[in-house]
């Protein structure tokens, strides 16, 4: 046996875009924008929380010092975990270089995997992505896919989220509309969990909001923040930003005003309750200036979110990332190359829990048939950052000793043989990477088999999943419990006073 | 000399300053203040718009573009009288009420102004009545509306029906943002929508008859 000292090796690839002397740059600066110009925001409560911690409030405009935004960097909840909703299992390590990945929330659109149907996202059709969601090995938590619009608008979320609640027990990211849909949609998930003090210790929700760029939190997106504090809730900030339409058209001008915006929502978390929760997220993009959209397909969207990666390595934070979409109005090759771009690039980046998995048509609309080839290509991501394992037996001396030259390695079949395999693992005794819809057939047998591209065979497994896969049910009491919030839900008209 | 079509290919290129300096040597040249705007300025501004909806501009370009026109304007404007000033339309923008989202109106504002249109914007979080107040004040041809969320969307009908209430039905109203879609337009009594800012100059125009 030989005796190794001293010995440095990847146990992953990794990726950076940063030194930690440029990611100590941007943080400078953003805490710097953040007392220069400042933010703005739209909550009285949030005005005075912030005022008496000692930030400089001027009307709505907010300059935060920099020893407060130190302050809240240091003493937020860095360690977090989002669990199993059914058992309360531990399941997902948001922290350090954990990747986890999911879809996105919100789309107004959905495409009918039945018909092929472009339609406003319904309650059934949430049920649909999340059962899709449910079934999938390498999707690790639910976000919506779709705002739920055949019910009356301003309480959509509760059904959002009862749909959610339903058909998976994976963690759930949830997105309201409002403080009032929130605290519904919390309460629907203290009676799954079996209690406040239950959720708050083994949380199976992480809530969501985002400020609107440039440098504006709305009342909605900071109310929501405080009661998460208060609530002891893991909550996404997410600034959705686009160099040279929201931002400056530098992408390290974007990295700054997205951490300005970002930070500023830790503050007032922090500042709500010390301690609490917070994920920095981030969906920094372009405006494409062609056709003025914001990109979900854009080179520079992955690049940004790497390198935001690196800042919240950096910071010690928690981060919330964007990959598997696509500004392609059907899934297509270009929907391909762009997911699978950015889901390998945010795998390699180590960013934290990844969103808007399944978004088509520049985030409008959610398409299942997406989803599923995310969940392959993320099988071949993940297969990337595995790395190559480097140790005397891998080396394989012996093997290349016993077959010689010009022999076969026939032999090694056996240890595929006697690696007790799962039928649906997804990768074999070598840990390497084994295809469900990825096709690496020869053209005859191929062909008799249907001929089939990636999209048409990843639209017969979500066909397949939503006829026949079954989610670990709720109990029926809890169910009941559920309907009767969301029944007496009461939507508010957003500008009205409270 | 210089010629219009000259002015037009600076208008064209974005060279501000040589369209300046052009639009003033028509002008001491004695050319017809309205054909230097109608033939060189606005001929130049009309190349851009093709190109960019071919996809062969982008809109940085538009904007130098629609800068070189706007300041030549500047220049030929003292010489002729107001009412004879060309204009498009005027349009009136605005984001509904409760919703601070604007940079899909301000890119829509953008696109209108470079391609003739006066445009009023009335800036974010306007209820019905700032709209209605607005109208008043204003004349507009158009009112469009902008929401990005499925919850603030809803007050597009309130302020249509106001305007229909208070006589003001003649306005084309015209709505747009992430999830507005035909069918919401129909809905609400929209005369128009608009998936991008690019087609909302087209969808003004044709409004407009033009």
């Amino acid at each position: 046996m030989t005796i190794r000292s001293n010995l440095k090796a990847n146990q992953t690839s990794r990726m950076n875009v940063l030194t930690p002397d440029q990611c100590q740059e941007l943080v400078y600066a953003a805490e710097e924008a953040m007392w220069r110009t400042g933010t703005n925001f739209h909550d009285k409560e949030s005005l005075e929380i912030m005022k008496r911690a000692g930030c400089w409030v001027e009307g709505t405009r907010v300059r935060i010092p920099a020893d407060i935004t130190e302050r809240a960097l240091k003493t937020c909840q860095k360690h977090i975990v989002l669990c199993n909703s059914r058992t309360g299992a531990r399941e997902l390590f948001v922290e350090g270089y954990n990747s986890y990945f999911g879809s996105g929330p919100c789309t107004p659109f959905t495409i009918n995997p039945f018909t092929g149907e472009r339609h406003r996202a319904t309650r059934q059709s949430v049920a649909w992505a999340t059962k899709v969601l449910d079934a999938l090995p390498n999707i690790d938590y639910a976000m919506s896919l779709g705002i739920v619009q055949d019910v009356p608008l301003l309480i959509s979320d509760r059904h959002e989220f009862e749909q959610q609640v339903l058909n998976t027990d994976k963690p759930i990211i949830t997105v309201c509309v409002d403080k009032w849909g929130q605290e519904d949609c919390i309460k629907m998930a203290e009676i799954v969990a079996g209690g406040e003090e239950e959720l708050r210790k083994n949380p199976f929700i992480c809530l969501y909001a985002e400020p609107i760029s440039p440098g504006v939190h709305c009342k909605e997106a900071a109310q929501k923040l405080v009661m998460g504090a208060k609530k002891g809730l893991p909550t996404i900030y997410t600034p959705c930003i686009m160099a040279g339409g929201t931002a400056p058209a530098t992408l390290a001008g974007v990295m700054v005003q997205g951490l300005c915006e970002s930070l500023s929502g830790l503050v007032l978390s922090q500042c709500t309750r010390e301690g609490a929760p917070f994920i920095m997220g981030g969906v920094y993009t372009i405006l494409d200036m062609t056709t003025t959209i914001f990109s979900y397909g854009a080179p520079e969207l992955s690049l940004m979110l790497a390198a935001l990666a690196d800042v919240a390595h950096y910071l010690g934070i928690p981060m919330f990332g964007t990959c598997g979409c696509t500004d392609s109005c059907i899934i297509d090759e270009q929907a391909g190359i762009e997911a699978a771009i950015s889901i390998a690039m945010t795998n390699m980046s180590g960013a934290n829990l990844n969103h808007d998995i399944g978004y088509a048509e520049q985030g409008t609309t959610s398409n299942l048939d997406l989803v599923v080839i995310c969940d392959e290509i993320l099988g071949m991501a993940r297969r990337l950052t595995n790395g190559i394992r480097v140790d005397e037996d891998s080396l394989a001396l012996d093997v290349i000793e016993r077959v010689g030259p010009g022999g076969n390695f026939k032999g090694e079949f056996d240890d595929y043989l006697d690696f007790d395999d799962e039928e649906d693992a997804m990768y074999d005794a070598y840990g390497n990477f084994k295809p469900k819809l990825i096709s690496r057939a020869a053209r005859e047998i191929w062909e008799k088999a249907g001929g089939k591209t990636l999209r048409e065979a990843a639209n017969e497994k979500v066909r397949d999943i939503i006829n026949y896969h079954e989610p670990e049910p709720l109990p029926k009491d809890v169910v009941a419990k559920i309907r009767h919030i969301v029944e007496n839900a009461v939507g508010h008209m957003p500008g009205e006073d409270d | 000399m210089a010629t219009l079509e000259d002015l037009s290919k600076c208008v064209i290129s974005g060279n501000v300053a040589k369209a300046k300096k052009l639009t003033q040597e028509l002008i001491d040249a004695g050319v017809a203040p309205l054909d230097i705007i109608n033939q060189g300025l606005i001929a130049g501004m009309n190349v851009v718009g093709v190109r960019f909806k071919n996809g062969e501009m982008f809109v940085p370009e538009v904007m130098v573009a629609a800068k070189a026109m706007s300041q030549g304007i500047e220049m030929v404007k003292p010489l002729i009288a107001e009412t004879d000033m060309p204009s498009e339309g005027k349009v009136l923008l605005g984001t509904v009420k409760g919703d601070l989202h604007d940079i899909g109106k301000n890119l829509v504002g953008i696109m209108l102004e470079s391609r003739g249109f006066t445009v009023i914007d009335i800036g974010i979080d306007r209820s019905p009545e700032d709209f209605i107040k607005a109208i008043k004040e204003h004349q507009p041809d158009i009112m469009g509306m902008s929401a990005l969320l499925t919850t603030t969307m809803l007050h597009m009908k309130d302020t249509i029906e106001l305007m229909k209430e208070e006589g003001l039905g003649h306005v084309k109203a015209i709505v747009g943002g992430a999830p507005i879609s035909q069918d919401f337009a129909d809905e609400v009594g929209a005369d128009g929508y608009a998936p991008d800012a690019a087609s909302a100059v087209d969808l003004c125009k044709s409004l407009l008859g033009k």
